[in-house]
């Protein structure tokens, strides 16, 4: 079980995250939401272990993950919020790195950046350079890097982004069959139809405190509605249709 | 006062900068100091000030330098008055023309790949209501802006300081007005030469090459210019005296240096040149029309053929070849990397060096002066000897493998201070453990693999032919030795996977670091060889070496063990030494 107990994170003076709890138990999906600025990636290097919280800690199996970072990280798949690769690599030549670094045996690793970049229809791109690729390419290479050592934690930041309807769909599949294997995955996206759909669980957070932690269906029940407007409900105290007549208005304005 | 003048220009600029074309020009000039190319490369963002900065200050230390030349007193103590100071000035003015020239034309090589508008840009001003035609106007603005401030800012220092220093044993102030007039000349002409040659290169390789194949010739090419520009500036040491000495007509090579170009045209200015000068001096100005006119037309037929097709050429990824996987390389793997962080970090670093274009051009910049250094070796070596065998085992021969694995071991260090693609580096801080202090190994492996081989398959071979089986070893083994006793030392508290961190900050001991490594090469470079020479004869003097080495061995261990565990861990961001370290109690 992953636990973030009473996490609290302050840059200069300024929070940015406080007094966050939650758990994600095995074979829970976790969607993360929340509008700009709420916390969400701060709330995910603190899990990942690249920032160290102010005050609380990130819990790993009853452990603080601080203790022991690389075993921790071992266990761990983490796609990033922005595509930021090796542009002169290769994309083999990346997740090859990425697998050495874990530790992998170079013939299991070999094999198994085989399938899956095949199965990520890369395959034949596999020795163009990543400045050649596209910005969907580059997501599923970072998708590739977190799941080939078959970790038993997911950290999805956006992992959508970029992605043809095709991939999209086999990605979200995945996750909710990760979940299905008893896997930890925390996924932060703002397609609240995405998260609706994929996760089990969700967190709503507002500058970074959390609002709400349940069940998707819960929510539902609760409030009613769809998760979208359960949102906005939640987060945003704005009138979505009235907004977007002033922008129609301000772009007439002389 | 300064007010007054500069009050309109400002006003001038900003009315002028609320227009679209002002607008892009100033967008231009920026992209082209910050950087282009279509990847987000963030690796060694100078800011405009401090680019100009760094661009100043090689012709005001070299001015600073001169003083020890110039000054009476000195003068004075060597017994040498009544000298003539232009006379005396004239290898010191082609000194500073070559500068003017290596400075101006590595910074246009350095950006290279930004002079022009990009893929990036096509994407955010094409769709803008703004022709094409503007686009290219404004960028060409741009361009010819920076060529005019480059030049300037390269000269500035010199302009002023040189001519005090020439100048200080004359009361006149006609004659410091006059010698900074013509210096002035000379040099901003040769700095505006060197932009416009290497941009009109780029052009024509832009007007005659598409696009996929410039790209992967660019870097040849870079590496070609950086290799003159480093030749020209060694000629300084050769090319005055020979200029001066020739009393009939100048030898035909000085037809292929520019720089010779520029000296006589200065000493034509002063009224100092021989007949056969004057002609040459009539090469440079319109040499400079000739490439300006070279340079706007290749601009021109490159822009339509590479700008206004970016839509044309297809940006998706192309299907290379499975590149073969060499069985040295995993020979290497399987001996020497032992660990998953060497194994994953070695090709990282390796692919860096040979694909990141800023490391591979300073690479190269380095393995330039290293061939000069080596060619002048070889020179004097052959030049007062009688014999193969005697050339062979001259200090000056002995010294070409010493010169270069100083080089190559000293410009490794230098370009692992040059970070890559900083947000990329993200995945190292995840994967790595901090605590591991393997960095230092890491980079000795990648070091030694690029410094050895070179010992090992140039100079063994070659006094295994010349002196025999047992100087070859006596040889090898001594530049080996010292080549990886100079690694250790330069890798002292070494700390950072190569690339993956913040560029180091200007250190109080830089300077005295920058004196380390002259005395250095002096020791290694220099004197090593001097005392190898006779030494070949009588091999048993080789043990005299053996307590230099082993306090060479000693001091860097020593440093390493007495640093605390705090020190050691891997770093990805360079910070100062604080003065004042707050506590944040109430965090």
């Amino acid at each position: 079980m992953l636990e973030a107990v009473h996490l609290t994170k302050r840059y200069a003076s300024l929070p940015a995250v406080q007094d966050l709890s939650f758990s994600l138990r095995a074979g829970m999906v976790l969607g993360c939401l929340g509008p700009n600025g709420s916390g969400k990636s701060t709330t995910v290097k603190m899990l990942t272990g690249l920032l160290e919280p102010t005050r609380g800690v990130v819990q790993f199996d009853g452990h603080n993950i601080q203790d022991n970072l690389q075993a921790y990280r071992k266990r761990l798949g983490y796609v990033p919020e922005e595509a930021h690769l090796y542009p002169y690599l290769t994309g083999w030549e990346y997740l090859e790195m990425v697998g050495t670094l874990r530790g992998m045996a170079s013939h299991t690793l070999e094999t198994k950046l085989d399938s899956l970049l095949e199965l990520f229809s890369l395959h034949p791109h596999r020795h163009a350079s990543i400045g050649t690729y596209s910005k969907g390419m580059r997501q599923r290479i970072l998708l590739i890097a977190a799941i080939m050592d078959n970790p038993d934690i997911f950290i999805f930041d956006e992992p959508l982004s970029g992605l043809d309807v095709a991939s999209a769909l086999i990605f979200k599949n995945l996750v909710q069959a990760l979940g299905q294997q008893g896997k930890l995955v925390f996924y932060c996206s703002h397609v609240l139809e995405v998260v609706e759909k994929v996760c089990s669980d969700v967190l709503i957070l507002r500058k970074g405190v959390v609002i709400a932690q349940d069940s998707v269906a819960n929510i539902r029940q609760i409030l009613g509605q769809s998760l979208e407007n359960t949102f906005l409900h939640l987060v945003d105290d704005v009138d979505t249709m009235n907004v977007a007549r002033d922008i129609v208005a301000a772009m007439k304005a002389a | 006062m300064i007010g007054l003048l500069t009050d309109p220009v400002r006003h001038w600029w900003e009315y002028y900068r609320q227009r679209p074309f002002g607008r892009m020009v100033e967008l231009f000039v920026a992209r082209i100091f910050r950087g282009g190319g279509d990847s987000d490369t963030e690796g060694l963002d100078l800011g405009i000030g401090l680019a100009l900065t760094l661009l100043a200050l090689p012709g005001g230390f070299v001015s600073i330098l001169l003083l020890d030349k110039y000054g009476t007193l000195l003068q004075w103590m060597r017994g040498t008055l009544n000298v003539d100071p232009l006379l005396m000035s004239v290898p010191d003015e082609y000194f500073f023309i070559v500068l003017s020239m290596a400075v101006t034309g590595a910074a246009a090589v350095w950006r290279w790949d930004a002079i022009f508008p990009d893929r990036r840009d096509y994407m955010n001003l094409v769709p803008l209501p703004i022709s094409t035609r503007t686009i290219f106007l404004a960028n060409l603005v741009a361009v010819l802006f920076l060529a005019g401030l480059t030049a300037l800012d390269v000269n500035a220092a010199s302009c002023i300081l040189f001519p005090m220093v020439v100048g200080a044993t004359q009361n006149k102030f006609v004659f410091f007005a006059k010698f900074a007039a013509v210096h002035a000349v000379g040099v901003v002409l040769a700095s505006v030469f060197s932009f416009l040659a290497v941009f009109s290169m780029l052009g024509l390789l832009m007007a005659l090459l598409p696009p996929r194949a410039l790209r992967r010739i660019s870097a040849y090419v870079r590496g070609i210019v950086v290799v003159y520009l480093v030749t020209l500036l060694a000629t300084s040491f050769a090319v005055p005296d020979k200029l001066l000495r020739t009393k009939g007509p100048l030898p035909p090579w000085t037809l292929l240096f520019p720089s010779c170009w520029f000296l006589s045209l200065c000493q034509s200015l002063r009224g100092r040149a021989s007949p056969a000068q004057i002609e040459l001096s009539r090469l440079a100005v319109p040499g400079i029309v000739v490439l300006m006119v070279v340079a706007l037309g290749c601009y021109a037929i490159g822009y339509h053929r590479h700008f206004v097709r970016i839509p044309e050429v297809a940006e998706a990824a192309v299907t290379a070849p499975t590149p073969r996987r060499s069985r040295l390389g995993a020979l290497l793997e399987r001996l020497v990397l032992r660990t998953p962080f060497q194994r994953g970090c070695f090709p990282f670093v390796w692919k860096t060096l040979v694909r990141s274009e800023i490391h591979r051009l300073v690479l190269t910049g380095i393995g330039g002066l290293g061939l000069v250094l080596a060619s002048q070796a070889l020179l004097n070596a052959f030049a007062g000897a009688k014999s193969l065998h005697q050339a062979a085992l001259s200090p000056d021969a002995l010294s070409i493998p010493f010169v270069l694995t100083f080089l190559i071991i000293i410009g490794l260090r230098i370009v692992f201070e040059i970070p890559v693609e900083l947000r990329s580096n993200w995945v190292f801080q995840l994967m790595l453990d901090p605590d591991r202090q393997e960095c230092q190994s890491l980079a000795r492996k990648v070091v030694l693999t690029l410094a050895l081989p070179l010992v090992l398959t140039i100079a063994f071979p070659a006094y295994v032919y010349l002196e025999g089986l047992r100087g070859a070893l006596l040889h090898t083994l001594l530049v080996g030795t010292w080549s990886v006793l100079l690694t250790n030392i330069v890798l002292i508290r070494f700390r950072k996977v190569p690339f993956t961190c913040t560029l180091p900050i200007f250190k109080q001991h830089s300077i005295v670091l920058l004196l380390s490594v002259c005395f250095g090469y002096l020791l290694y470079a220099i004197s090593t060889p001097e005392f190898e020479s006779p030494a070949f004869a009588e091999p048993l003097r080789m043990i005299a070496l053996v307590p230099v080495a082993a306090l060479a061995w000693f001091i860097p261990h020593r440093l390493d063990k007495s640093t605390v565990d705090i020190e050691k861990k891997l770093i990805f961001e360079e910070s100062g030494t604080r003065t004042i370290e707050a506590l944040r109690l109430s965090d």
